[in-house]
């Protein structure tokens, strides 16, 4: 299906239907961000009266087929074989496409997770359509059932909406952290479930993956908390106070995308554009200028409190609470004041606390 | 036998504070100063790293408008042998999948390439999905979000960085890889490599080149367009001075608001 092909309009927009949505599987699992989709896909495929399709490819997948089906997909179609263990781009590619071609659906959403977008712009060339990279939000229209995808641009400054009105599927990669995971309360029978046992034909074979070295796995996506340190820390020791601080707060330690660069701290820790979009209670940046490809990682933080010896830091625009202080001093105050106060609770009577509180505000 | 390599550049605007035309909805570039795209830079030292070892050539290609130019004289300056820029009034406009449509159907023009390196993503659109499209429009494999990238026999050897692991993979050529930003250090221009880069100069190829209808490329070829563009509401945050004495208090507030719980 490759060729120098212009992107063709279809002649009837009206014979594509439903709303497929890719379904990651990682090492067998699958992934949290698949069941974003899931989340995200459902929303459209209701607004619509139309069904969500959940695509599924790898070695062994009944089990991910069940689990999707209980998360609400109405119908899934899987492709299973040995050689599909590991993710390859051109036989995932190819199934998806004879997918694709077969049912024709109106709206394809896959992650834009690093496989999530090696495989979607290949996937929009096979059908010479179109897709929008990267949404945050994702809506459609009820009569046209055209898409809106929505995503930041210029820096996340700006938001465009974008439409593709004359080209099927209308694809999207959807961020990663941004739409809500659904209640895991559907009968998977409600779902129709159909699995292809597939042969690769060696030649799409030819990519070897010889290693794959995992990572521990941090999820800054669904933390409450994240400390997150930056090239103020100086060195990797200093990364030391923000796994302290992380601790006392049961939270979860971030990073800037240099500290990860420079190795201080593994690439999973890393908040930003590139990195992990974070949305948690309390934010906390040790050492972080602020430039803005981290602030858009972590902007939509409930609270944020930072910790910058330069006043003029940009992070400061983005805190609710900003203390000039050398980390090296700032960081074992608040653990001292955290545990103290954490302690002081345990053991003091709320009354006698009161008591304290008003003593102080009556001078 | 010389190895072909192509490395895929993009000039973007260097600042931050962009300005957006207000009835195109796109950017406004003469207002910004332009520079190489910095993943493009690295993808360009990972292929000048090959060529260090590997007798190679390496020819740089580019879409956009005239002004490009200093990027792909920068480029030759770093050690590229050839320099082509794919410009023509038609190609204005495009999304990814015509820009993808236009590099590849430069590429096709070369007489062979092993190798193509694209950055992970342009600092300006952000997508990454040029450098795969590129790839399934050659009908070629590829390997994306690559560090310690070496060639040797016939096959490229490359660490894929996802975001739970790094793998470890080998493919033949020809292969697009796509380079990670900062995953080497882009060598200097050297002054008299700039000065056989200006007298060299680029080409500029144009759209019949390429066999390319206009209707196929730029704005006209794409098949997504922007319907709005919107500011998004920051939320506006206080920036409150808290000092080191001040630091209990915080820590009393921030409990009873409930922004800091107990862990259980
Ligand atoms: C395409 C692209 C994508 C990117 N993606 C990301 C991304 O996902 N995430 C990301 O974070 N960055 C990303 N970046 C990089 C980003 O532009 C910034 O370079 C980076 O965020 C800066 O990291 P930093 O704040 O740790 O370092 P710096 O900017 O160097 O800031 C260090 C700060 O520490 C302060 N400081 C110094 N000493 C102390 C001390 N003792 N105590 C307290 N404070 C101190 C300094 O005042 C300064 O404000 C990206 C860049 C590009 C071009
Ligand atoms: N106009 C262009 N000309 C040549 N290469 C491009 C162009 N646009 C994007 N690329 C390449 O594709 C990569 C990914 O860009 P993008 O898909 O825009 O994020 C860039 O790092 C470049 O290597």
């Amino acid at each position: 299906m490759t060729g120098l092909r212009y992107a063709k309009p279809v002649d009837n927009p009206n014979e594509w239907r439903n709303v497929f949505v890719y379904l990651e599987n990682g090492n067998g699992k699958l992934k949290r961000v698949a069941l974003e989709m899931i989340g995200a896909g459902k929303a459209l495929a209701e607004k619509v009266s139309e069904k969500l399709v959940g695509i599924l490819i790898g070695d062994k997948i009944e089990e991910m087929a069940r689990e999707a089906a209980a998360y609400g997909c109405d119908v899934i179609l899987g492709a299973q074989s040995p050689d599909l263990r590991q993710f390859r781009t051109i036989p995932y590619a190819n199934i998806v496409g004879e997918f694709v071609e077969a049912e024709k659906p109106n709206v394809f959403l896959i992650p834009a997770t690093r496989n999530g977008r090696d495989l979607a712009s290949r996937i929009a060339v096979k059908c010479q359509a179109g897709v929008t990279a990267d949404c945050t939000e994702l809506d459609i229209e009820k009569d046209t059932r055209i898409l809106s995808a929505h995503r930041p641009t210029y820096g996340e400054s700006m938001l465009a909406e974008i439409l593709c009105r004359k080209h099927r599927p209308q694809m999207a990669t959807a961020r990663a952290g941004i739409f809500k995971v659904p209640e895991k309360t559907q009968d998977p029978s409600a779902c129709t479930i159909t699995i292809k046992d597939v042969s690769v034909d060696k030649k799409y074979l030819a990519k070897e993956i010889l290693e794959f070295r995992p990572k521990n796995k941090v999820d800054l996506t669904a933390a409450s908390v994240v400390v997150s340190g930056g090239l103020g820390l100086g060195s990797p020791e200093g990364f030391k106070l923000i796994e302290e601080l992380a601790s006392v707060l049961g939270g979860e330690v971030g990073a800037s995308r240099p500290t990860a660069d420079l190795g201080w701290i593994s690439r999973d820790h890393q908040v930003g554009q590139t990195g992990t979009t974070v949305r948690p209670r309390l934010y906390v940046a040790v050492g972080i200028s602020g430039k803005i490809q981290h602030i858009m990682g972590m902007k939509n933080s409930e609270t944020v409190i930072s910790i910058n010896t330069d006043p003029q830091a940009e992070i400061v625009k983005y805190s609710d609470y900003f203390i000039n202080e050398d980390y090296k001093k700032a960081l074992p105050a608040l653990i001292e004041a955290i545990k103290s106060y954490k302690n002081a609770d345990n053991e003091v009577a709320p009354a006698v606390q009161n008591q304290g509180g008003l003593a102080e505000g009556s001078q | 036998m010389v190895l072909e390599i192509v490395v895929m550049v993009k000039q973007v605007p260097d600042s931050q504070e962009v300005v957006i035309d207000p009835v195109t909805m796109n950017l406004n570039r003469s207002m910004t100063r332009n520079v190489t795209n910095r993943a493009d830079e690295n993808a360009l030292e990972a292929a000048l790293q090959i060529k260090d070892k590997t007798p190679a050539n390496i020819t740089v290609v580019s879409m956009g408008p005239p002004q490009a130019e200093s990027t792909m004289i920068e480029c030759l300056a770093r050690g590229a042998d050839r320099a082509i820029l794919v410009s023509d009034r038609a190609l204005g406009g495009a999304d990814t999948y015509p820009t993808g449509l236009t590099v590849a159907s430069a590429i096709s023009k070369l007489d062979h390439f092993d190798i193509i390196f694209a950055g992970e993503e342009s600092s300006d659109s952000s997508t990454g999905h040029v450098g795969p499209g590129v790839a399934e429009f050659l009908g070629i494999d590829q390997i994306t979000y690559c560090s310690k990238i070496q060639y040797e026999d016939g096959y490229v050897t490359a660490e894929r960085e996802l975001e739970d692991g790094t793998e470890v993979v080998k493919c033949p050529t020809p292969v697009l890889v796509t380079v990670l930003l900062n995953s080497n250090y882009p060598r200097r221009q050297t002054l008299r490599r700039k000065i056989d880069a200006v007298r060299k100069g680029m080409e500029v190829w144009n759209i019949e080149k390429l066999e390319l209808k206009p209707e196929w490329v730029g704005v006209r070829g794409s098949p997504t367009i922007v319907r709005r563009m919107q500011s998004i509401k920051e939320k506006q945050r206080e920036g409150k001075k808290v000092t080191l004495e001040q630091i209990p208090d915080l820590v009393k507030e921030l409990y009873e608001k409930k922004i800091i719980r107990e862990v259980h």
